[in-house]
């Protein structure tokens, strides 16, 4: 149903229709090409096209930082782009199931960190280490106990025995609720002969608001990496207390570690590169091949000591050998039953919604008692062709999330925009043209030059 | 110190690279920040691996470019389309769109620039002058002054909103309630997700808004689609249609039409505009505020303070420009704790921080003294930076225009296909696309209740960090509420949070008794 204005716009521009329609022509043959062109690359030689690393933290935190590094690197080794998602949410969960789910076609890496080991003990997901082929550890970093540079307490002995002379009055962070320093914490207390339940956690997302919390005098202890710290500690703002390893750092040689001061514990985090089970021996190996030469390359290693992280190099055995032994240390703490008790908190998750659910009903109340929740007087009316075109655009939502994945982002956004032209009244043939010429360009900037992964389809392989 | 300014200018000005980087970086940060669903923070990540390869001037010169260029550009989707581009400008989504729809976009986006641009020059001068001093005012901040920082935020959501104050409640606790699902950061338990992994990433703002705002308004738009478009060729801007593309005319065209009107409300507005730059410098110093909260504050000083009736346009305008100019002065501000104690403001600022140790420079308070020239150079980034937007930012501005002209059965299915692509790029996630489609249609049915979904944004934003301040201050104080109170800086937020809800409540009645 073209409009009156269309109409009379079409008649006006008729010379430049025939060219609209050659253009047309010309684009779909393009797109058609490069279609082809690209399914033809199937039986090239692996990798042949972008590889995927899902990285499960936001961009910008050390775990981002470091699979950047390593995308950056492992484009030179593979000869393809290496792009980084950034999966994040449910302290890990959403990022790590993409990494197990993902098709073991070896075009989709994992960086998993150290809370892999701990979410199946928290009842957040079914999965485990076994679910993921483990390609390399790159990295490992040791706890450490920081306090105010003018707190009280100037070793591991005094600020134990303060724990001890005072149980559950002293505050401490670093991170979420049963996060890697969290469990740190928990482990010394025990070692220290210590409960749980004896220093009360803060649940804090993240090292560096726990930090801005401990100099504003909100907590008194943060347990965290050093790297972490390093910027406060250098001003002479805080102080460390050890370090939970089995021995000094060789970038912080002046820090001792808990051992020496007569607790045999260590705990810390770690991030690896897997890829999900079921990738092709040839493929495995052409990607060990080459994590394992980015790994121990001297820019690799001078990225690392420069960002403060420790460098740490496992190949596949060990490495999953060493997921085994954490695996089972986790279990110990996380079920513990003083771990358990230490959780319970007074301030369940339920109660702020409550809260929120209770404001809400009150001013519904409220507005319906006053009449005044009712249609704007500018509102539009609503007409059945209006209902109608509302439903299609729903649609075409619905239908591009049904289908991308499988017949991928040119040709279904293409289809589904055209079908939505067309019902809006304009010409088939201009309908077409804007089509081909928006997705083509909305694939070649997001896809090529900012390397946003669109929906392959089925011709990615 | 004189030295060291006159070492850094040498490096900063008269290095060809610099100057190249900081041009690309401009026009590459404009062209992402206009895209909706791509974020300043994404543009610079994108960007580190390329880091590795400058030396520590330009690699610092193109982060602070782009970040200050993507945070204008966000205002073009959201002035042309109604889709935020940051949530900073989705405080004033509504009030710059009307424009658009009355065929005068360049009006707003003129306000919207210069605004950026002298704000970003006030945040560097606050940067410059009293960075270092300013820099221990973050360590003042418990989690009970955040809680109440935030709730400040939110509150002024609320009082910004056109309407009842009882309409704008209720966004903001739908928005809040939103932020509940999926998995509590403070007790790492989860929540509302049926079971489904996919729900516990929780709504993710992004896609969010832009179901809210640009998903509802093509709906909305289906309801008129064979109607004559209001107030003529709808969208078209002012000025010479279909004008030729020459640079003189260009330039001509620029600073009288766009540039000009809004140097003049400049000119007209210097204390309200001073007091917008020092609320976006003091929210975004502090390590997690940032720039979303200080647009909303300063919106809210300013039509708390207008003399002119809020539904006037002009008062529009002047809100438009408060918002902006706080939310460039802020971004200036965040890198004050990231430099001094290597605690990142944003997210923007903890990339820097991975930069700064890439290049062997580590962030504290010595950084002043073993890296004089370093710092000044960053300074005078920041004023580089926001001079060269201002030619890239008028350019895009003319670009834009070309866009709305498009025949509006054309432009909307042009639209839905960029917000799909928006909300899929942000996690390349369905479930994503499926929370823009959701909050599309309940943004379209809330607007015909006449509820403003600026406050469902904020809420969804800042429903997370509020929840987890209140939870940990009370967690801290053993359940005691005393705790919210009782240290000076909380207590002075308290009372400002609570006489702002008074007078929200009060001024309404007023108004209908009026």
């Amino acid at each position: 149903m073209p409009s009156p204005s269309h109409t009379r716009r079409a008649h006006r521009t008729g010379s430049a229709l025939f060219t609209t329609r050659m253009l047309a022509a010309a684009l779909s043959a393009t797109a058609l090409f490069a279609c082809v062109v690209a399914g033809c690359g199937r039986e090239a030689p692996f990798p042949s096209r972008p590889v995927v690393l899902i990285c499960p933290w936001s961009a910008g935190g050390g775990t981002d930082r470091v699979a950047r590094h390593l995308a950056a690197r492992l484009e030179g080794e593979l000869g393809v782009p290496v792009n980084v998602v950034n999966a994040t949410g449910g302290a890990g969960v959403t990022g790590h199931t993409r990494g197990m789910l993902a098709r073991p076609n070896g075009y989709t890496l994992c960086l998993a960190t150290a809370e892999l080991n701990m979410l199946h003990w928290r009842g957040l997901t079914n999965i485990t280490y076994r679910d993921f082929q483990p390609l390399m550890l790159v990295n490992r970093d040791d706890a450490a106990l920081f306090v105010r540079a003018d707190g009280p307490w100037a070793s591991l002995a005094e600020l134990e025995a303060a724990v001890r002379g005072a149980p559950g009055t002293l505050r401490a962070s670093g991170t979420a609720h049963g996060g890697i320093w969290h469990v740190s914490l928990v482990g010394w207390l025990a070692t220290a002969g210590l409960d749980a339940a004896d220093m009360i956690w803060i649940s804090i997302n993240g090292a560096a608001p726990s930090l801005q919390e401990l100099m504003a005098g909100g907590v008194d202890v943060v347990c965290c990496s050093l790297p972490e710290a390093q910027s406060l500690l250098d001003a002479g703002r805080i102080r460390c207390l050890g370090l939970m390893a089995a021995e000094r750092l060789a970038s912080y040689p002046a820090v001792p570690t808990l051992k020496e001061q007569g607790e045999d514990w260590a705990m810390g985090t770690w991030r690896g590169l897997m890829l999900p089970k079921g990738v092709s021996p040839a493929r495995l190996n052409r990607l060990a091949e080459a994590v394992a030469s980015v790994a121990t390359s001297d820019e690799y290693l001078g990225f690392m000591a420069r960002s403060g992280f420790n460098p740490a190099a496992e190949p596949a055995d060990r490495f999953e050998a060493s997921l085994a032994a954490l695996d089972v240390r986790f279990g110990e703490i996380l079920k513990s039953e003083a771990f358990q008790e230490g959780q319970a908190q007074r301030f369940g998750p339920m109660f702020f919604p409550w809260v929120l659910g209770a404001l809400l009903a009150v001013n519904l109340i409220v507005l319906i008692a006053a009449r005044t929740l009712r249609r704007g007087a500018d509102a539009e009316r609503v007409t059945r062709q209006g209902l109608a075109r509302i439903a299609l655009v729903c649609g075409a939502v619905v239908a591009y999330i049904a289908l991308a994945e499988w017949l991928g982002f040119l040709l279904t956004a293409g289809v589904l925009l055209f079908v939505l032209l067309w019902r809006f009244g304009v010409r088939w043939y201009t309908a077409a043209a804007v089509s081909v010429v928006l997705v083509v360009c909305v694939y070649q900037v997001f896809a090529v030059y900012l390397r946003v992964p669109l929906p392959a389809g089925w011709w990615g392989g | 110190m004189a030295e060291s300014i006159q070492q850094a200018c040498i490096q900063v000005f008269c290095s060809p690279t610099v100057w190249m980087v900081i041009v690309l970086s401009a026009v590459y940060g404009v062209f992402v920040g206009a895209i909706p669903g791509l974020t300043a923070t994404m543009a610079v990540a994108l960007f580190v691996p390329l880091a590795y390869w400058l030396e520590p001037i330009p690699a610092l010169a193109a982060v602070v470019t782009m970040e200050a260029c993507a945070i204008f550009a966000g205002d073009i989707p959201n002035t042309l389309l109604r889709i935020p581009g940051t949530p900073a400008s989705a405080a004033y989504a509504d009030d710059a769109y009307a424009f658009t729809r009355r065929g005068e976009p360049n009006r707003p986006l003129g306000v919207c620039l210069v605004f950026s641009v002298v704000g970003g020059l006030f945040g560097a001068a606050v940067l410059m002058i009293v960075g270092r001093q300013l820099a221990s005012v973050a360590t003042w901040f418990s989690v009970a002054e955040y809680f109440w920082l935030y709730l400040l935020g939110l509150s002024c959501a609320v009082v910004v909103s056109r309407g009842s104050t009882l309409h704008a409640t209720l966004g903001l606790l739908l928005g809040l309630l939103f932020s509940t699902v999926g998995l509590s950061a403070v007790h790492a338990q989860a929540r509302f997700t049926f079971g489904r992994p996919e729900l516990f990433q929780g709504i993710n703002f992004i896609p969010a808004m832009i179901g809210l705002f640009g998903v509802s308004e093509v709906l909305r738009n289906m309801l008129s689609l064979d109607q004559a478009p209001a107030g003529a060729s709808a969208a078209s801007p002012k000025g010479p249609a279909g004008g030729r593309l020459g640079l003189g005319r260009f330039i001509a065209d620029s600073l009288v039409g766009v540039a000009g009107p809004a140097l003049a409300l400049l000119m007209r507005r210097k204390r309200h505009f001073l007091r917008s730059g020092a609320i976006g410098s003091l929210v975004g110093m502090l390590p997690g505020a940032g720039a979303d909260i200080g647009a909303w504050v300063s919106l809210a000083a300013s039509k708390r303070f207008s003399a002119k009736a809020e539904t006037h346009e002009g008062g529009a305008l002047e809100g438009i420009g408060d918002a902006s100019a706080s939310n460039s002065a802020a971004l200036a501000a965040t890198w004050i704790p990231a430099l001094v104690f290597g605690i990142p403001g944003d997210s923007i600022t903890a990339i820097v921080i991975g930069v700064l140790l890439m290049k062997n420079v580590r962030p504290g308070p010595e950084i002043f003294e073993k890296q004089p020239v370093l710092v000044y150079s960053i300074y005078l980034v920041f004023v580089l930076a926001n001079l060269v937007l201002i030619p890239i930012g008028l350019a895009a501005i003319k670009l834009g225009g070309y866009v709305v002209r498009a025949p509006r059965r054309v432009l909307l299915p042009a639209i839905l296909l960029f917000c799909v692509v928006g909300a899929y790029a942000i996690n390349a996630s369905y479930f994503d696309v499926w929370v823009m489609l959701g909050m599309g249609v309940l943004g379209f049915l809330l607007e015909r209740w006449q509820i403003p979904l600026g406050p469902v944004v904020l809420g969804i934003i800042l429903g997370g960090p509020l929840e987890e301040r209140f939870i940990q201050t009370l967690t801290g104080s053993k359940g005691s509420l005393t705790a919210f109170v009782d240290r000076p800086i909380s207590a002075v937020l308290a009372v400002v949070c609570i006489g702002l809800w008074v007078s929200a409540l009060l001024w309404g009645r007023l108004r209908r008794a009026k």
